[in-house]
């Protein structure tokens, strides 16, 4: 079986590191995952320094993970630059291998998905199976429940980035009417 | 097996050459790509001398430097940034760290560039 979640391993790293992220197709739910994205937030302290930490980091993860990992070593100004391609899913999706918690609860923020719907152009039968799935049905959990969404306001659902595509694939069954937007809280 | 071990010094030195060439122009996509190349081909040249062969794929020299724990560990850490420059800007300091990669890499092959 893949181990796309780290066992309980304590990681090694020194002070220079302010995060070990860990983004990508791993940190979401039934995406299916060919490797496992790492990324390695630094101090300022020089580049060579930041890739032979991120190699000892990476020596240590593969002893947790059983897929290939993909390491990137960056400090905050390399995060936040306009070339770093991975700047969002590191951002919206990471999640820290230290505080198990997302990433960006450091600078105060908190990533959530707001999925609008729209079912007034479902049938009577459609609109009962959409709500089933959302609240559940005869002690049976709905997504919301087994998941940790809620309603945040009629026709808009909150939930956390990583159920992002089983709340998706599932309402896109029901209705195609569905939007998903990104947001941070603070 | 001699002039294998030729070609290779010869390609080590020519891309660490034209590699610190793009570094002066300020071309770093450029000089990280010659400086992995350079770094590569004395990695060959060290599993040349050490095991008689030579690898045939990025795999497969994977796989045989596994056993030389200290060069495996520059080219695992250098070979994202090859596989990434053909789509990310790359700095002049990350050109730095592997144009020095690429001459440690020369020196346990026993080659000066």
């Amino acid at each position: 079986m893949q181990k796309k979640s780290q066992e309980k391993q304590k990681l090694l790293f020194n002070e220079n590191i302010i995060d070990v992220v860990q983004f990508g197709s791993s940190v979401i739910k039934e995406k299916p995952v060919n490797d496992i994205d790492i990324a390695v937030i630094y101090k300022k302290i020089s580049l060579k320094e930041q890739l032979n930490h991120s190699q000892k980091i990476k020596k240590q993860l593969e002893k947790g993970f059983n897929l290939p990992i993909h390491i990137k070593s960056f400090d905050l100004y390399s995060l936040f630059d306009k070339g770093n391609f991975a700047r969002e899913g590191i951002l919206f999706y990471g999640k820290s291998l230290i505080t198990k918690e997302y990433f960006v609860k450091l600078f105060g923020l908190i990533p959530k998905i707001h999925f609008t719907y729209n079912l007034s152009d479902l049938d009577k039968k459609d609109k009962v199976r959409f709500n089933y799935l959302l609240n559940g049905k005869k002690g049976k959990y709905g997504l919301l429940r087994e998941y940790g969404g809620k309603i945040i306001a009629p026709g808009i659902i909150e939930i956390i980035p990583e159920y992002e595509k089983i709340f998706f694939d599932a309402m896109k069954e029901i209705t195609p009417s569905l939007e998903m937007k990104k947001v941070f809280l603070s | 097996m001699n002039e294998k071990k030729g070609i290779l010094e010869k390609t080590a030195r020519e891309y660490h050459l034209s590699g610190t060439e793009e570094l002066s122009k300020q071309r770093y996509n450029s000089a990280v790509v010659l400086f992995f190349k350079s770094l590569i081909a004395s990695a060959d040249l060290f599993l040349l001398i050490k095991t008689g062969k030579t690898p045939s794929s990025h795999n497969d020299r994977f796989n045989s430097l596994r056993n030389f724990r200290d060069i495996y560990d520059i080219v695992d850490k250098d070979f994202p940034f090859y596989q990434d420059s053909y789509n990310i800007l790359m700095s002049k300091e990350l050109a730095e760290v592997i144009k020095e990669d690429a001459e440690e890499v020369a020196g346990k092959a026993e080659i000066t560039l």
